[in-house]
């Protein structure tokens, strides 16, 4: 609850009234007025001090000082009378009324106040930056203008130049024959002289190349060279392609990744203690294979074969191979999941690997055309065909397998 | 800002749109006038020389051969004669008399392939001895012709037996300061670049610069070897101090990066050997000073002379196509007028300014 102030003073004229508040010890920054034509309200909490006032104001007008522990309000009267106190009685009503205009009137006039400042700072802005638009134009313009005159000049030189060439072409051929013996010296120092032209002495330069030629031309020329060969080799490369055709960081890829395979070995596996030292040997472990393929044991070559990878999972001709033997023994899915290992380990695809890579499509296609699954093995012969586009006989089966699909004849196995 | 300009500046002054590929451009000696060399579209040669008049590029001559016309030199005719000679696609080198182009002067079939690179020395007055005129084909060799002599080149450097070949890029001629000496430097699209010594008919030197050699030129045919710049593939030139060699090192040499794709061309200004141009892959021209170490050469471990490389500021780039320009040949009698063609078949006229203060 505000305490209401009423020990005021006032004073009047004719056309103003005096209002002193004493301010009681509080703040001046803390007081807060609110004025309007009839009414006037000063708040410094926990004061209160509000007046109906007698008769309107000119509020625009009036202005209130604030300092030294009194507010001096200095009103303007719209009439030009004097008041018989400063007070209006007027009913709760009527003041509840006039106190919300109050306020209203005041938020207003603060909502216009903030409109127009945002209003005037964004001019200031669209001026400052039209400002700045008009310089980097001007700026752009003079360096335009000046380019374009360097160009006017240069132009300019040209045509004159070429007028003047022009001009001694013609004068040149009668005088060649006279002039070349008393010019000879000049022509010396200027072969000589390799260092920047001289350049304003274009048509100079013009007839002295047409007495050098006419110099030469008594002089004899020195016979034909007599023939020679001359052998030369080229700089070799690891790979056959020149660099720029090669796929260095691929191909970089693949050799790392086989070095990597070579030194993976999985050694903690249980039943390694009771095999022999050379049988913990992939390499040995798949020549073996290789061996017992050819004997025609395909079941212990794909015995040694998962010894192999159980010790090297990395080393895609296990796999390959081992889906030959599986494909022997018409393990037909077994076999596509070994080819598609030992696809998979061959990436990425270059030059080196081409031959593995089209054993294996070779070997996937014919699974899957075992299985009937024609369209996939047409994809696996195509991939094949593009490894290696001379070999008739995989022409030839890509060309059956195609028939097959179409239907054009019975299915029968590759 | 006014630093900036007292740069040289590239100004585009002339562009003409042209209705053919067209691989090749050089200014026809002694006049205002050059020749483009191309192919149409229906597979047919094209030489067309264009005059600059008034501000504009007129055509003045229009010649269609039966093979689409690769490369093109003026360097091994006299001044007066001004023939060009030119190699197709089909491995022949021509050459012609522009005022009577109906048959060529002389005519040889010099390669089993395309001739990808023509270069000329012993004419237009510059360097002694005789006229002659080197090619380099795709079928890896690179003959040297004398238009004296019919049908056999004058020098062949070939792959030896069972080496499998590469194409050979470009080829350039240097060290023609006396009438015995010449030698022809070849670059290979595996980076391999050889210095042909003709005098002695051997390998004089050869490196490899890992990527493929664009264009290499001698800073000046007729002088004692002194700079070679080599360009390649992947956005590299290298400059080659050609004044020391050393026995196993070779040539010093300092590489530089440009362009961010390849290097087309490199040219250097007739009229300052330390200038010169290169043409990117980005439709882009670098402009280049090469600036002299202060000692040239310095004793290396073993007490053999060897040489010291320099080093290569860029003076002032321009981009002019989106397309590479393929071909780019400065004026000999106007300093800083030069010519390029691009691959999005047109031809621009370039003035270079500033370059006596250079």
């Amino acid at each position: 609850m505000p305490l209401i102030v009423k020990d005021h003073t006032w004073t009047q004229n004719q056309n103003t009234v005096y209002i002193c508040v004493p301010l009681k010890g509080v703040k001046t920054a803390n007081v807060h007025v609110i004025c309007t034509d009839e009414y006037l309200k000063v708040s410094f909490p926990p004061f209160l001090f509000e007046v109906f006032l007698f008769g309107p104001i000119n509020e625009e007008k009036s202005e209130a000082r604030i300092g030294n522990g009194v507010a001096v309000f200095t009103l303007q009267k719209r009439r030009d009378e004097l008041w018989e106190q400063l007070f209006t009685n007027i009913d709760k009503e009527k003041q509840k009324q006039v106190r919300e205009q109050a306020i209203l009137k005041v938020q207003e006039k603060e909502a216009e106040k903030s409109k127009a400042k945002a209003a005037r700072i964004r001019q200031e802005k669209k001026y400052a930056l039209e400002t700045m638009m008009k310089l980097e134009n001007e700026e752009r313009d003079r360096i335009q203008k000046m380019k374009n005159e360097e160009c006017a000049r240069a132009t300019a030189d040209l045509e004159n130049w070429r007028e003047k060439a022009e001009e001694n072409k013609n004068r040149q051929k009668p005088q060649r024959a006279g002039k070349h013996e008393n010019k000879p010296v000049y022509q010396k120092t200027e072969r000589a002289n390799v260092t920047p032209a001289i350049t304003p002495l274009h048509n100079n330069s013009n007839t002295t190349s047409g007495q050098r030629s006419s110099k030469q031309k008594p002089k004899d020329l020195p016979a034909p060279r007599s023939a020679g060969c001359i052998k030369i080799s080229f700089t070799p490369r690891v790979f056959p392609t020149a660099l720029r055709e090669s796929r260095v960081p691929e191909e970089e890829e693949w050799l790392k990744k086989q070095a990597e395979a070579r030194r993976a070995v999985d050694t903690d596996l249980a039943e390694l203690d009771d095999l022999r030292e050379e049988e913990r040997n992939p390499d040995w472990l798949k020549e073996k294979g290789n061996k017992l393929f050819m004997a025609g044991n395909f079941q212990a070559a794909v015995n040694a074969y998962n010894l192999a990878i159980k010790l090297n999972r990395k080393i895609p001709a296990l796999f390959s191979n081992r889906a030959a033997c599986h494909l022997k023994l018409r393990n037909l899915h077994k076999a596509i999941e070994d080819s598609s290992q030992a696809l998979e380990l061959l990436t990425p695809a270059v030059a080196a690997n081409a031959a593995a890579r089209l054993k294996a499509h070779v070997r996937r296609g014919t699974a899957f055309c075992e299985l009937q699954l024609y369209v996939e093995g047409l994809l696996d012969y195509q991939a094949a065909l593009e490894i290696d586009p001379q070999n008739e006989a995989l022409r030839n089966d890509t060309d059956k397998i195609r028939e097959i699909i179409q239907g054009t004849t019975s299915p029968s196995s590759s | 800002m006014s630093a900036a300009l007292e740069k040289p500046q590239i100004i585009a002054h002339l562009q003409k749109s042209l209705n053919y590929t067209v691989f090749e451009s050089r200014w026809i000696p002694c006049s205002a006038k050059f020749v483009c060399m191309g192919n149409f579209a229906r597979g047919t040669g094209v030489m067309q020389i264009y005059e600059i008049q008034h501000g504009e590029l007129q055509l003045v001559k229009e010649i269609e051969k039966p093979k689409p016309i690769k490369c093109g030199t003026f360097g091994a005719t006299s001044l007066q004669q001004r023939h060009l000679a030119t190699g197709d696609f089909d491995g022949n080198l021509n050459v012609w008399n522009l005022e009577v182009p109906d048959s060529p002067v002389y005519s040889v079939k010099a390669h089993k392939e395309i001739v990808n690179a023509i270069d000329g020395v012993g004419g237009l007055g510059i360097g002694d001895g005789a006229p002659e005129i080197v090619t380099g084909s795709r079928d890896g060799t690179v003959k040297v012709w004398d238009t004296r002599q019919k049908d056999t080149p004058v020098v062949n450097m070939e792959p030896m037996e069972g080496e499998t070949k590469r194409d050979c890029w470009t080829v350039a001629f240097g060290h023609a300061f006396n009438d015995q000496d010449r030698c022809v430097c070849a670059g290979y699209d595996n980076g391999d670049i050889k210095l042909f010594d003709l005098r002695n008919m051997s390998l004089r030197w050869e490196t490899n610069i890992k990527n493929g050699v664009c264009s290499v030129e001698f800073d000046r045919k007729d002088i004692n070897m002194n700079k070679l710049v080599a360009t390649s593939l992947e956005g590299k030139f290298n400059v080659f101090d050609m004044r020391t060699q050393h026995p196993t090192k070779g040539f010093a040499s300092v590489s530089e990066k440009a362009h961010k794709s390849t290097v087309w061309q490199v040219r250097h200004l007739p009229q300052n050997r330390d200038v010169f141009m290169t043409a990117g892959g980005a439709g882009n021209l670098h402009l280049w000073k090469y600036e002299y170490p202060a000692q040239r050469t310095k004793k290396g471990a073993d007490d053999v002379d060897m040489g010291v490389a320099g080093s290569v500021t860029l003076l002032q780039n321009v981009t002019l196509s989106t397309q590479p320009i393929s071909s780019l040949d400065w004026s000999p009698d106007k300093q800083g007028l030069c010519v390029c063609s691009s691959f999005d078949q047109s031809i621009r006229v370039l003035i270079v300014t500033k370059l006596n203060t250079v």
